[in-house]
């Protein structure tokens, strides 16, 4: 059995037109029983920029600190927020620092770019970066989203539309994976505004 | 170092995905055509889907070598169960002959994995659902092999008919209508093709219906 698979995970980012989605599962669970069912996987760097940590919860929570702290020490340094490709980059080198001991994560890496264009960004565990334009998924569930969000995906969609496929991709996949589900956790990010819904799912 | 030899390897994995779905007056069966082994493709124009009966067909993906060897003992058993009875083998009881005739080798198993479509006692359109020893279920709509994982989830989000999943069974034919169903069909063979690499070529649908059996083609991603 995977590390990668001992606590269970599903993360989902989709990009709109001027906006993204960035959603996840909330189960946390040690191989087949579930433990927590309220597990954030998804975190906010800055107003415009999340990332989500798919993989060994632990691991997935230490790595969010080195992050945040990386990113106070940019913001002290610089007087700005972090572009979402420079904040990929950083993630990148900070796994590949521990490539032979490495951090158990799959990173995906959504956020709102100069003039407000969409980046999204998955890695592996040490740090191969894969820039999609369209949705980058992770964790558990992620060959079932692969299957959901190709089928329900189309490019420039309206973030009602794009937080109702997400969803909908989502809470499809964690129904056909074991080890992800109970509810979601989904962020719409537009220039203006993050949307923050809970999803409620399945309770098994 | 311990003294290796050559080993008889007597199984190999072909790909292919399959998926069926059943009306309430119609039975839809669908596989892609390609054949591969490894990074190897062997054909693009190879059928998975084979007629058991009148009114009963099988999609099969997995090893292609065991389904051929599957198709043909079924094949034989059904000609003789119409020389005993002088008529068609049901669905239903193609279903049990079928999961019978894998569990028969449940310790060197055929590395088959199927779906099995046709019309039940009533009238009404059913799908079987098998893993390779013959576990088996009767579904409204199943997908097996390379690309289930990719395809089931859009089946459960757009067939709009209660999901497997449900507790209790509940008798799941989709609302959908024929042509509805074929459109799903092809939607969701273009978007496992994308990112399955076992999966591509052409998509050959069955469908079966009061009028007999009509087949179809479509083009898939050939990379």
């Amino acid at each position: 059995m995977s590390i990668f698979e001992y606590n269970g995970s599903a993360i989902v980012a989709m990009v709109g037109k001027n906006c993204f989605a960035i959603a996840s599962d909330r189960r946390l669970g040690v191989n087949l029983q579930t433990v927590a069912t309220d597990f954030q996987r998804i975190f906010k760097i800055h107003d415009k920029l999340f990332v989500g940590l798919s993989g060994l919860g632990s691991d997935a929570q230490t790595l969010y600190q080195r992050l945040v702290f990386r990113h106070k020490l940019y913001q002290l340094r610089e007087e700005r927020d972090m572009k979402p490709e420079t904040f990929a980059s950083l993630v990148s080198a900070i796994l590949y620092e521990k490539r032979f001991g490495p951090y158990f994560c799959q990173p995906v890496i959504a956020g709102l770019g100069n003039d407000d264009k969409p980046f999204i960004c998955t890695m592996d565990f040490i740090g191969a970066k894969e820039l999609a334009k369209d949705f980058v998924v992770a964790g558990s569930a992620s060959e079932s989203l692969y299957g959901a969000c190709e089928a329900l995906f189309k490019p420039d969609m309206e973030p009602d539309e794009l937080s109702e496929v997400v969803s909908q991709a989502l809470l499809a996949s964690v129904d056909r994976d074991c080890l992800s589900g109970w509810g979601g956790h989904i962020y719409i990010v537009t220039p203006d505004e993050v949307r923050e819904k809970i999803l409620k799912g399945r309770m098994d | 170092m311990t003294k290796q030899q050559a080993r008889f390897e007597p199984y190999d994995f072909n790909g292919g995905t399959c998926v069926a779905i059943a009306g309430a007056d119609y039975c839809v069966v669908a596989a892609d055509t390609r054949m591969s082994t490894g990074y190897n493709i062997l054909t693009r124009d190879y059928s998975k889907i084979y007629k058991l009966a009148d009114k009963c067909m099988m999609a099969s993906s997995g090893f292609q070598a065991d389904v051929r060897a599957l198709q043909k003992v079924l094949g034989a058993k059904h000609l003789i169960y119409q020389h005993q009875h002088n008529k068609q083998m049901s669905c239903p009881a193609m279903a049990r002959l079928l999961s019978n005739t894998l569990y028969y080798k449940r310790f060197f198993p055929y590395y088959t994995f199927n779906v099995l479509a046709g019309f039940d006692e009533e009238g009404k359109g059913c799908v079987y659902t098998y893993d390779a020893v013959g576990s088996y279920e009767k579904v409204g709509y199943s997908a097996q092999g390379s690309g289930a994982k990719l395809i089931m989830p859009v089946l459960d989000n757009q067939l709009k008919s209660p999901s497997p999943l449900l507790l209790p069974a509940q008798d799941a034919v989709t609302p959908l209508s024929e042509s509805e169903a074929i459109d799903v069909v092809k939607d969701v063979f273009a978007s496992a093709t994308e990112r399955d690499i076992y999966t591509g070529d052409k998509l050959e649908i069955v469908i079966l219906n009061v009028d007999g059996i009509r087949r179809e083609y479509a083009e898939l991603r050939k990379d």
